[in-house]
């Protein structure tokens, strides 16, 4: 049983927020100098049909980077390891061989297969949280739907969140 | 590497779009390593959007046009070999020259549009085709109608801006328009005020992701808002709900309005639009109750009825005393700065002294084709095309090509090949808004802010205004063009003195404009710039201006149903039951960016936006191939079956190249929202209101009929 990280980060989706612009993909395309093919994080946009009217919903859905990664445990090279002090899953591309098993077992279908037949995946942009800037799709995006810290921050940011909607509902007392 | 030794250089994106991010180009070597949005600008917050982050992939591109090319196989073969810039240049002068002796100056016309939305280049190429003495292109095709709309109710066109309607609205309507397109940074302001207790209602054919957010949305058959705007209007007045205060002390015309309302009970109203009544009444409702700002797109422009269209909507605001004050307006852009930097212009396209013809020939850019096409004493022989790409855009792209054909000479400025620059005679290549200086007056918010040179050209580019110095040199106006001058120059000439040049140039701006230039709250005295000084019901404007010319000047909003339309077109729509519109996406810009990798894998194919009603009619399946056709075209595109798009529509994309076998300009016809006839597109400059804010003739895109098809015929 691997240790939680003390300092686990992570990015948060604000569902209500998105509204499917894209800026987070090519974001990250620049970020990571990457090709066609490849694609870290990726807008997914669903319907439904409610009342006569339509419900859609869209999300940008990358790594989450898990507790107990399944691409960690299956990786036959060990190319793919939890950083101890944030949690991050990282892929170390030298020892890859592409047999895409991460991907295979992964239930958010976050592994991507590069150009060059190794994987990749997201790394929470470690370059950029090195100079103190937030991974990329989070700077860009123009609507404010992705929020990064620690899960203590995310976690007060959602329920303040929460708060602030159940006091606009329901109208709690004011001062 | 360390970031903090990269050069760091601000400057701005010059799409037309609502936003004009401030941009942060990190520099080394002389090659930007990394772009990022500017967090000292207020509205775009460090953010860009899509087409922001794609700009080093696009700059960058292998595919940028490197050198000058000359044609030698047949026009649109796409066999080009490559030139000298000298030898361009002698080759086109001569050309020019030789047109010039055997037809006139007005043989030559330039093509440009906002691919690039800095304004002294423009002036600079004005100077030069003024003083040659060629045919002027005008008007536009986004947002002409709309804005006459605007004109002749409120005598002006103004907003307030996001970032303080945000704090007082209590409802926002978003009318045909999709900001997740073409206007992103104003969404964080719609969720502030939204926040803050704020309704939000949409009004689009097609529910946006934005739309499915929203407490109502309203899904009217294309081009029918007008009529939507008036059962509203009636509703509103049945229950005693309009602001009799407002309407007494500051508008005009009213009595006739109401009998023109009177027409349109909620019933009618649903009939012809195809919202139900109960979803008009509410929506009236909201609006006549809560202070609402009403923020219009330009999918309003898209209809021949576009001018009355947004005339009965600036009534409905007027009616329910919507105007005036910080949480409540009704506006779609405002052009406050250009229209103020556009003052001092004048010395830099018509300079002092020079004699130049100011009753020359004049074309509307919507009709552009359809010009060429019908010219005569003189033909139009030659065309400069530069910051725009016809051969898409325009409508009806037979004809475009059958105008290109008959040209002696057609010079496209570019960076990529396009359908335009595959045309082309000669193809110069361009800079990008790194390469060039620039200044981008923003029409979404009040900052303003300029390109500097970030970057030296890359390849052999050359900055526009080079270029057409270098035109007016040799075609014998040396003096009107000094050697050396550059962007610097020409922007000190047009500046006004309240507005230093360093105070919007990096490492400063974006600079604030002043009240004086762009008002907080526009008509907050009540007072309107009208002929009464009212809001006017009844537009005088409308019918002193267009006394003498062909067009709908009818001074009430009447609804009048669209041109080919299933209703005003039975005949055509037994053929061609469906109205196809052409949205925005967000990944591109009109035509530009599409040719990008990055773009096309998001985008993915040309599709056609079917709903699951018309595609079961069909026995379509989504993903499978069909043709949309119509007697002017067809396409083989895939389907997208989706209940977001209201039956009976269909939605291709706005902006896919002719070559990319998706561009839905091979389906349009060319038409015009009013008020005033496009007819062949001919007018005398002395003829025509400066940007068409009187004339109208946006393009009217979306009155197209078509049929869609399972495979391929």
């Amino acid at each position: 049983m691997m240790s939680a990280a003390p300092q686990q980060l992570a990015v948060y989706i604000d569902v209500d927020r998105c509204v499917a612009c894209y800026a987070c993909e090519v974001a990250c395309k620049q970020a990571h100098n990457l090709p066609v093919g490849p694609r870290l994080i990726r807008v997914i946009s669903l319907e439904r049909p409610r009342n006569n009217q339509v419900e859609v919903i869209s999300a940008p859905l990358a790594c989450v980077h898990c507790y107990e990664a399944p691409c960690v445990e299956v990786c036959p090279t060990k190319a793919l390891s939890r950083r101890k002090e944030d949690g991050i899953v990282l892929l170390n591309r030298i020892r890859c061989i592409g047999c895409k098993m991460c991907l295979v077992v992964c239930p958010f279908g976050a592994p991507q297969v590069d150009v060059d037949g190794k994987m990749i995946k997201c790394d929470l942009c470690v370059d950029r949280l090195q100079k103190k800037k937030k991974p990329a799709c989070v700077s860009a995006c123009p609507v404010e739907a992705l929020k990064f810290g620690t899960m203590e921050e995310l976690s007060s940011m959602v329920r303040e969140k929460w708060l602030n909607q159940m006091w606009k509902v329901k109208g709690f007392p004011q001062k | 590497m360390d970031k903090d030794r990269l050069l760091r250089v601000k400057t701005a994106c010059p799409r037309n779009c609502f936003d004009t991010c401030g941009i942060v180009a990190y520099v080394k070597d002389g090659k930007i390593v990394e772009l990022a949005g500017d967090t000292d600008h207020p509205i775009t917050r460090g953010h860009l959007c899509s087409k922001g982050y794609a700009y080093l992939h696009r700059t960058y591109s292998p595919d940028r046009i490197k050198y000058p090319m000359k044609r030698v196989g047949d026009r649109g073969e796409g066999k080009f070999v490559r030139v000298t810039w000298d030898q361009a240049l002698n080759e086109i002068t001569s050309r020019l020259k030789t047109i010039h002796e055997e037809y006139g100056g007005e043989a030559l016309m330039e093509y440009r549009y906002g691919g690039h939305r800095d304004l002294i280049a423009p002036l600079v190429a004005s100077r030069f085709l003024n003083l040659h003495g060629a045919t002027v292109l005008g008007g536009t095709f986004c947002d002409a109608s709309e804005y006459a709309g605007f004109i002749y109710t409120y005598g002006s066109l103004q907003s307030v801006p996001d970032e303080v309607w945000s704090e007082h609205t209590k409802c926002v309507v978003i009318w045909g328009h999709r900001p997740e397109a073409t206007h992103v940074h104003m969404i964080p302001f719609i969720y502030r005020a939204r926040e803050r207790g704020a309704k939000l209602m949409v009004i689009d054919p097609r529910i946006s992701p934005l739309a499915a957010k929203g407490d109502l949305y309203l899904q009217p058959r294309p081009g029918t808002d007008g009529a939507l705007a008036l059962g509203m209007a009636n509703h509103i007045l049945k229950i005693g709900a309009e602001d009799a205060e407002f309407i007494k002390e500051h508008t005009h015309g009213f009595e006739q309005f109401r009998r023109l309302v009177d027409e349109w009970p909620v019933e009618r109203a649903s009939r012809v639009t195809g919202v139900p009544v109960e979803d008009i009444k509410e929506a009236a409702e909201i609006i006549a109750t809560k202070e609402t700002i009403i923020q219009l797109g330009m999918g309003l422009n898209r209809y021949t009825n576009s001018h009355n269209t947004v005339r009965a909507i600036a009534c409905l605001a007027g009616l329910t005393g919507n105007l005036g004050r910080p949480g409540a307006c009704c506006g779609f852009l405002d052009k406050s700065i250009q229209n103020y930097l556009t003052l001092k212009a004048k010395k830099v396209s018509f300079p002092d002294g020079a004699p130049i013809n100011k009753t020359r020939r004049f074309v509307c850019i919507t009709g552009a084709n359809q010009a060429i096409l019908s010219a005569k004493d003189p033909p139009i022989k030659a065309i400069i095309c530069w910051r725009g790409n016809l051969v898409p855009q325009l409508m009806n792209v037979r004809k475009t090509i059958e105008a290109l054909n008959q040209l002696d000479l057609l010079v496209v400025i570019e960076q990529f090949m396009t359908d335009t620059a595959g045309y082309a005679d000669f193809v110069l290549p361009a800079c990008s808004f790194f390469e060039q200086g620039g200044l981008t007056p923003p029409y979404g918010h009040r900052y303003l802010q300029a390109q500097v040179p970030v970057i030296p050209p890359l390849y052999e580019s050359k900055p526009d205004i080079e270029i057409w110095s270098e035109l007016g040199r040799r075609l014998g106006f040396a003096e009107y063009f000094p050697k050396g001058w550059t962007w610097l120059d020409w922007a000190r000439l047009i500046m006004p003195e309240e507005i230093p040049l360093e105070s919007i140039i990096s490492p400063n701006g974006p600079y604030k404009v002043p009240q004086e230039i762009r008002p907080e709250v526009p008509y907050a005295d009540g007072k309107f710039p009208t002929p009464s000084g009212k809001l006017e019901f009844v537009s005088q404007e409308i019918m002193a201006y267009g006394k003498d010319k062909d067009g709908d000047w009818n001074p009430l909003p009447a609804y009048v149903e669209a041109i080919e339309s299933p209703v005003s077109s039975p005949e055509l729509s037994a053929k061609y039951p469906l109205i196809m519109i052409s949205a925005l996406t967000p990944v591109r810009t009109h035509s530009q960016f599409i040719n990008l990798p990055w773009m096309r894998e998001i985008e993915g194919d040309p599709q056609v936006e079917i709903n699951p009603v018309d595609a079961k009619a069909r026995k379509i399946s989504n993903g499978d191939i069909v043709s949309v056709f119509n007697d002017r075209g067809k396409l083989r595109v895939k389907a997208r079956v989706t209940a977001t798009i209201k039956p009976g529509v269909v939605n291709i994309f706005n902006g896919w190249w002719v070559k990319d076998g998706g561009c839905p300009n091979v389906l349009t016809e060319i038409f015009a929202g009013g008020p005033r006839a496009l007819g062949n597109a001919i007018f005398r400059m002395d003829d025509y209101s400066p940007a068409g804010t009187k004339d109208g003739q946006s393009g009217a895109y979306g009155c197209c009929l078509v049929e869609v098809k399972r495979g391929v015929e």
